[in-house]
């Protein structure tokens, strides 16, 4: 017979967990997540991968929300990628139907994925076609309301189906409850003729849980969009956050190449001949379209410091209030500074040297060469927008996206520079074979900041967050709780070892001056042609960076490595490629179902170590070559060196090396998943047995690591382990003195005693 | 059948060394010859049911055309025909005639055949698998074609084979091989700057495979426009064009030849296939989708990590392919396996199937739903919940040998420091001996069988599992067996099997019961000592520096022959001294 699964209390609240069993781990991060929604404060928290964070997540906040009828929070859970929130949603799936079959109806919750128009469409026609861009291209020539208003009178202009049944439903297009992965909404939709899209985005201000991208919350123009009716009584869930800071960030840095401008260009002549043929034609509307802008200004006026928060993070209420300048109220003088802007631009392009600019000084030659004022730049970014949404009717829509990037740069440098005087966004100039302008932001909390304002509480987790005193100063915040959990071992499921030399004893590195020595490419390929005759199934290597993984693979191709390798297991690749990596990584993955075994090489800082998992027989060991560091020679990254030193005083050395060492325990945590599962972990450098470098790895990997070995001895300790974990073992680990996996009886009887002695 | 009959001149002859009588050989229901001189008495009908089987000689050998036809009571009959043509014919209508028998013993009304008479489908049943499996066949010869053993007794000790669903069963396709086909390093004759490239199937099958634009072109182009050697001229011509990495040479020669250019622009039909297949993708790691979601990937937006962008000319790129790609297409490709079952030498039949292939397989919607069961069963913790049972695939090693042999490497292999912390073999073995004593005692329990012990145990069977062949061996992975010239290893283990063969039908016969057995066991006695005698003979031919490893592998051989005949001796004298000494029964050893 199956045992129950588990209800237990925390305090006032009634938990319910869709297993049998629990960790203890997971019991105290619920203990503590429940107290920082009590206390309606911001919370970080770090537990090793492998110990069930998202189900203990999901399940105590909804838990907590079925305690609360009053006042029910919303549950925002933000993901870095769509495959993740798959599995959020997939995990959640697991938790409703629990819950639903222990408290029926009233426990039924709505969740929804968001997600973008390629990823919902049900259109086959806007389906078909290549890239995001076109689909949403496609999406808007059948969905705009002016050729919606068009279609009215001429019969011929094309519509989206899926939409107009979703318009004609108007308010009555609900979802009802349930857990709604982005499949199961493109069914919905199919099946009842809404657009799933849309359906989705309108069902946001009901849902009760929603899971979407990092993007939708922090980037300023989506954020605009989609997160504003959220209310203030919600949980924001940032997981997998080790990267928070890198990812704000990126949401506020954009950069300019001579592409960019010669687009913007040749879209910038396009609105101004459509213009002049609405001069000709139709002055009325360009004259409606300016009413409306001086209204709009008006308006928002009033709701500045409210909702409309959000929608520009960078905008104090001050500048919300002002008037947009005169200069470009007038459709046609907005193009004219438009393309004096692009001028300047351009002129900036054509220097030869490396330049480094704050904003301040950027903003006041541009005043003083381009005769533009800082505050205009505010509003050319709306003031666009409500040019071209409104009035032009403009069909070159997809195009114009790279002007308006052109121009969400200066939105962004007029603001910041504006609103944070002392601040960080700048300006430098790379000619290497380019030359491209960019435009980054080095302060982290800007993009985040709105979010830690805006809502109740904030939860920031990841498997590997330390030092974990960092964070709250490189997002500024004041978290009411923050901490850090050890995990349990049943046994000792995890063996990570530091490879210093191969079996010639010769020392190895991704060292700049080592790293093309034959020697060590030869001792590092030996490394894996004997680690995969004997390990089984999955094996993943990640390399410093894509082009070192080119020339090693090359290398390993002509000197027979490879194909030794080959003759074990089946070799597969993450390319630049996304479509390619991805089938790449269905194959490994099905090589590994089948037995047959597959090594998967991968690059630390790319989509697949940020994102992929390698749990079970997926991953039984994973090799990282090399220390991830960034590029140190980029000019961004040692303008926020500076930037990090001058304000945090964080030595460059020290944040690189943290950097670094956290990329790497991330690429090697993915192979953990559960207690039950186990894999191996090897840092192939003679660098990480450097105390700088080591004491910055994750305590739950310190405390096993195997230090200063070379390959042989590396291949003896992964014999032994590997026999050692094939044995059954005692899952509950109650021979050992302490338990590493509750049950229910287990937990009744923490609540009598106390909790601390049980756990730890 | 009605109806339908051949008729060829043909020499009839009850054995190989007989010269033979002219006749004629007319074959309808029943099988009939007529010799040519009436009053030769060789005159001959056998029913087609009769026949057992069929033998004949392959064309092109420099014998003549022969049919050699076994009927059930073993007897053979050969016929010598005047073409080849005339015998193939004759064989095709036998073929066809058997078939029809096959089906016939199925009705009530020809239940007649008695039980100790196999029915056609056992003894296809048994060619097939002489066919399949070439030791056997060897086996076979050896034993029954000389008489040593009978057709029934050799096939009783492998009932199992005989069984029908293991027929089935291991009709388990051969996968691909690993190996890239890039791997294929041509050969060069060293003096003029000319390569060779060996073609074999097998590569044209995983060209084919990889590449479908190849394929569409050798379907487009052979033999309509050039001849299957200039296509693949011109594939290695591009091939080298990508190996040389000069991307402007490359342009260049693509320029002007259209054929040339085909090899050398990105493959369509892969893209293609790539975007269907990217549908159907696992969603928990559908990177792709990400692309949508975010737009840190377009080209301006957020930072560059990987210092090195490397943006290259556009102009050039479609002539750039990378190996990372082909790895992955290969492995892709592999992992998929041998989809069609064409045996075919004809490029063009293996070309076209495959195409085929790829069609079908494109509509599946099942697939998909499977698909979101997978996740949904994958979300889960794994030790948080009762264990699942997943339905088991039977493991099936092709060759047990490899793996255990690689097992032994392995522990071989291990550093001499670490010796002290293993126990020996007494010990796991007291381990193992108190375990199950434990057991005994308190019954089974959860976990069945301590982890300590069962990993004491077994890393000292991996040890002890070790033959001389390893420790010699200087390379501890290649055993002594793999140094030897093939024709003498495969003698060895032919040997070996043989013996095997032979010891297993020796000892069975014990104790002798029946005259029959009696028989038998003389018989094997005989082959036994021949072999013997072969033993001796080989270790003498073998290599002077290699006999004495030969001797070592040939020992125990001789020494389990040794023993079957000192059995025998006893055994013989026991009952001479029996037979002579009073009425007991035969056989109490």
């Amino acid at each position: 017979m199956r045992k129950k699964k588990m209800i237990f209390k925390i305090e006032d609240v009634t938990v319910y967990f869709p297993y049998e069993n629990i960790y203890p781990e997971q019991y105290e991060y619920m203990i503590e997540l429940k107290r920082t929604l009590d206390a309606k404060g911001h919370c970080l928290l770090e537990m090793p991968t492998g110990t069930g964070k998202t189900i203990a997540l999901l399940s105590l906040i909804t838990s907590y929300r079925l305690s609360r009828p009053d006042s029910p929070i919303k549950l925002v859970y933000c993901t870095r990628t769509v495959h993740e929130m798959e599995k959020t949603l997939a995990e959640l799936k697991v938790l409703h139907d629990y819950q639903v079959s222990q408290l029926g109806a009233q426990a039924k919750i709505l969740a929804i994925g968001l997600s973008s128009r390629k990823n919902l469409c049900v259109n086959p026609k806007v389906l078909a076609a290549e890239n995001r861009d076109s689909v949403d291209a496609a999406c808007r020539k059948r969905t705009a309301s002016w050729v919606r208003d068009m279609a009215v009178e001429n019969k011929n202009v094309e519509l989206c189906d899926y939409f107009e049944n979703h318009e004609k439903a108007g308010e009555n297009a609900l979802l009802p409850p349930g857990v709604y992965t982005l499949e199961d909404l493109r069914t919905f939709g199919k099946n009842r003729g809404w657009c799933p899209y849309f359906l989705a985005r309108h069902m946001v201000q009901f849902a009760n849980v929603i899971v979407y991208s990092y993007q939708y919350l922090l980037d300023p123009k989506v954020a605009g969009i989609i997160s504003k009716e959220l209310q203030k009584e919600s949980v924001v869930v940032f997981d997998e956050a080790h990267n928070i800071d890198n990812v704000c960030i990126e949401a506020l840095s954009v950069s300019v190449r001579r592409v960019t401008l010669e687009g913007a260009n040749r879209n910038l002549n396009k609105i101004r001949q459509e213009i002049d043929r609405f001069k000709a034609t139709d002055a009325g509307r360009l004259r409606a379209e300016y009413n409306r802008l001086v209204e709009g200004l008006a308006l928002r006026g009033d709701l500045s410091g409210t909702d409309q928060w959000l929608a520009n993070p960078a905008l104090p209420h001050d500048i919300l209030k002002e008037a947009v300048p005169g200069n470009i109220r007038r459709a046609e003088h907005f193009v004219h500074v438009l393309r004096r802007l692009l001028q300047y631009l351009g002129g900036r392009l054509d220097t030869e040297n490396v330049e480094k600019e704050s904003p301040v000084s950027f903003v006041s030659s541009l005043n003083s060469q381009a005769g533009i004022e800082q505050k205009t730049l505010k509003f050319c970014y709306d003031r666009l927008h409500s040019l071209h949404v409104n009035p032009l009717k403009l069909q070159i829509q997809m195009n114009l996206c790279l002007f308006r990037q052109c121009a969400t740069l200066q939105l962004l440098l007029g603001h910041m520079q504006g609103a944070f005087p002392s601040s960080l966004s700048l300006t430098t100039k790379e000619c290497l074979i380019f030359q491209i302008l960019y435009c980054s932001c080095h302060d982290a909390s800007l993009a985040i900041k709105p979010v830690f304002d805006r809502f109740q509480s904030v939860v920031i987790t990841s498997g590997t967050l330390s030092p974990i005193d960092l964070y709250p100063r490189l997002l500024s915040f004041n978290p009411v709780v923050s901490r850090s959990f050890k995990m349990s071992m049943t046994r000792d499921c995890i063996c990570p070892m530091v490879l210093t030399r191969g079996s010639d004893q010769l020392p190895v590195s991704t060292k700049f001056d080592m790293r093309s020595d034959p020697g060590v490419v030869r001792n590092y390929g030996k490394l894996l042609v004997e680690m995969v005759s004997i390990v089984p199934d999955g094996v993943v290597c990640f390399f410093v960076s894509y082009s070192y993984m080119d020339g090693i693979i090359a290398t390993w191709s002509e000197t027979g490595i490879l194909k030794e390798i080959m003759q074990q297991k089946l070799v597969f690749i993450e390319t630049q490629d996304v479509v390619e990596t991805t089938l790449a990584l269905d194959n490994y993955r099905r090589a590994c179902d089948r037995g047959r075994g597959a090594v998967f090489f991968s690059v630390a800082r790319g989509k697949v170590a940020e994102g992929i998992d390698f749990d079970r027989h997926y991953g039984r060991l994973v090799v990282m070559y090399g220390v991830p560091f960034q590029y140190t020679l980029s000019k961004i990254l040692l303008a926020r060196l500076e930037y990090l030193r001058d304000t945090f005083q964080i030595k460059e050395g020290d944040f690189l090396t943290f950097d670094a060492l956290r990329q790497a325990a991330q690429c090697v945590g993915r192979v953990i998943r559960s207690k039950a599962d186990y894999g191996m972990m090897i840092f192939a450098d003679k660098r990480y047995s450097r105390h700088d470098k080591r004491s910055k790895l994750p305590g739950w990997i310190l405390s096993h690591l195997r230090d200063n070995l070379s390959t042989d001895m590396a291949i003896h300790i992964a014999r032994e382990f590997l026999r050692k974990m094939a044995q059954p073992y005692d899952k509950a680990g109650t021979t050992m003195g302490k338990k590493t996996l509750l049950t229910q009886e287990d937990l009744d009887k923490m609540a009598e005693t106390g909790v601390q002695d049980m756990v730890y | 059948m009605a109806g339908l009959q051949v008729e060829k001149r043909v020499k009839y002859k009850s054995s190989v060394k007989d010269p033979g009588t002219p006749g004629l050989l007319r074959i309808e229901v029943m099988l009939l010859f007529v010799p040519e001189d009436p009053k030769s008495d060789s005159k001959l009908k056998v029913q087609t049911q009769n026949i057992k089987s069929q033998k004949y000689t392959k064309e092109g050998s420099n014998k003549p055309p022969w049919l050699n036809l076994t009927n059930k009571q073993g007897r053979s009959h050969i016929f010598e025909f005047e073409n080849y043509q005339d015998m193939h014919s004759c064989r095709d209508f036998i073929t066809k005639a058997l078939a029809k028998c096959e089906e016939e013993p199925k009705k009530p009304a020809v239940s007649t055949s008695s039980a100790e008479q196999l029915s056609i489908a056992d003894f296809e049943l048994r060619f097939k698998l002489l066919r399949e499996n070439s030791e056997l066949q060897r086996l076979h010869k050896q034993f029954v074609e000389s008489k040593v053993l009978t057709e029934d007794e050799f096939w009783a000790t492998r009932k199992k084979l005989l069984g029908k669903d293991s027929v089935r069963k291991s009709k388990q396709q051969l996968g691909l091989k690993s190996m890239m086909v890039s791997g294929i390093k041509p050969s060069t004759d060293g003096r003029t700057n000319r390569v060779t490239f060996n073609l074999t199937p097998e590569i044209i099958f995983q060209i084919f495979a990889e590449k479908p634009a190849v394929r569409q072109a050798f379907i487009n182009y052979v033999p309509s426009k050039m001849t299957e050697k200039d296509f693949w001229t011109k594939y290695f011509r591009a091939e080298y064009l990508y190996s040389t990495k000069n991307t402007a040479v490359a342009a260049a020669e693509a320029a002007e030849d259209e054929e040339l250019a085909v090899f050398l622009k990105p493959d369509e039909i892969l893209a293609q296939e790539a975007r269907q297949k990217i549908r159907r993708v696992d969603p928990t790691l559908d990177m792709e989708a990400d692309q949508g979601d975010d737009y840190t990937h377009l080209m301006d937006h957020g930072i560059q990590r990987d210092g090195t962008l490397d943006l290259v000319e556009p102009k050039n790129d479609q002539f750039k392919r990378s190996l990372l790609q082909d790895l992955n297409r290969h492995a892709a490709v592999v992992l998929e396996g041998r989809s069609i079952d064409v045996e075919s030498e004809d490029t063009r039949t293996v070309a076209e199937a495959l195409t085929r292939v790829k069609q079908v397989s494109k509509a599946d919607s099942e697939a998909n739903q499977e698909r979101l069961e997978r996740i949904s069963r994958v979300a889960g913790m794994e030790d948080l919940q009762e264990p699942q049972n997943f339905p088991l695939a039977p493991l099936s090693i092709k060759d047990p040998r490899d793996y255990f042999e690689s097992q032994q490497g392995n522990v071989l292999n291990e550093p001499r420091g670490a010796g002290g912390l293993k126990r020996n073999i007494h010990e796991a073995y007291g381990l193992l001996k108190a375990s199950i004593l434990d057991i005994r005692t308190k019954g089974l329990c959860d976990p069945l069988i301590k982890p300590e012990v069962s990993f004491e145990v077994f890393s000292s069977l991996t040890r002890t599992i070790s033959t001389a062949k390893n420790i010699i061996g200087k390379n501890p992975r290649e055993s002594f067996l793999d140094r030897l010239p093939k024709a003498t290893k495969d003698e060895v283990l032919h040997h070996w099997t043989s013996i095997q063969e032979l010891l297993r039908h020796f000892w069975s016969s014990y104790p002798i019961s029946t005259t029959y057995l009696h028989t038998k066991v003389g018989k094997l006695k005989d082959a036994m000592s021949n072999t013997y005698s072969q033993l001796e003979a080989m270790k003498e031919s073998v290599q002077s520096d290699l006999r004495h490893q030969v001797s070592l592998l040939v020992r125990p051989m001789q020494q389990a022959l040794d023993a079957a005949f000192q059995h025998y001796e006893a055994d013989l004298q026991r009952r001479t001294a029996k037979s002579g000494g009073g009425e007991r029964p035969n056989g109490c050893v």
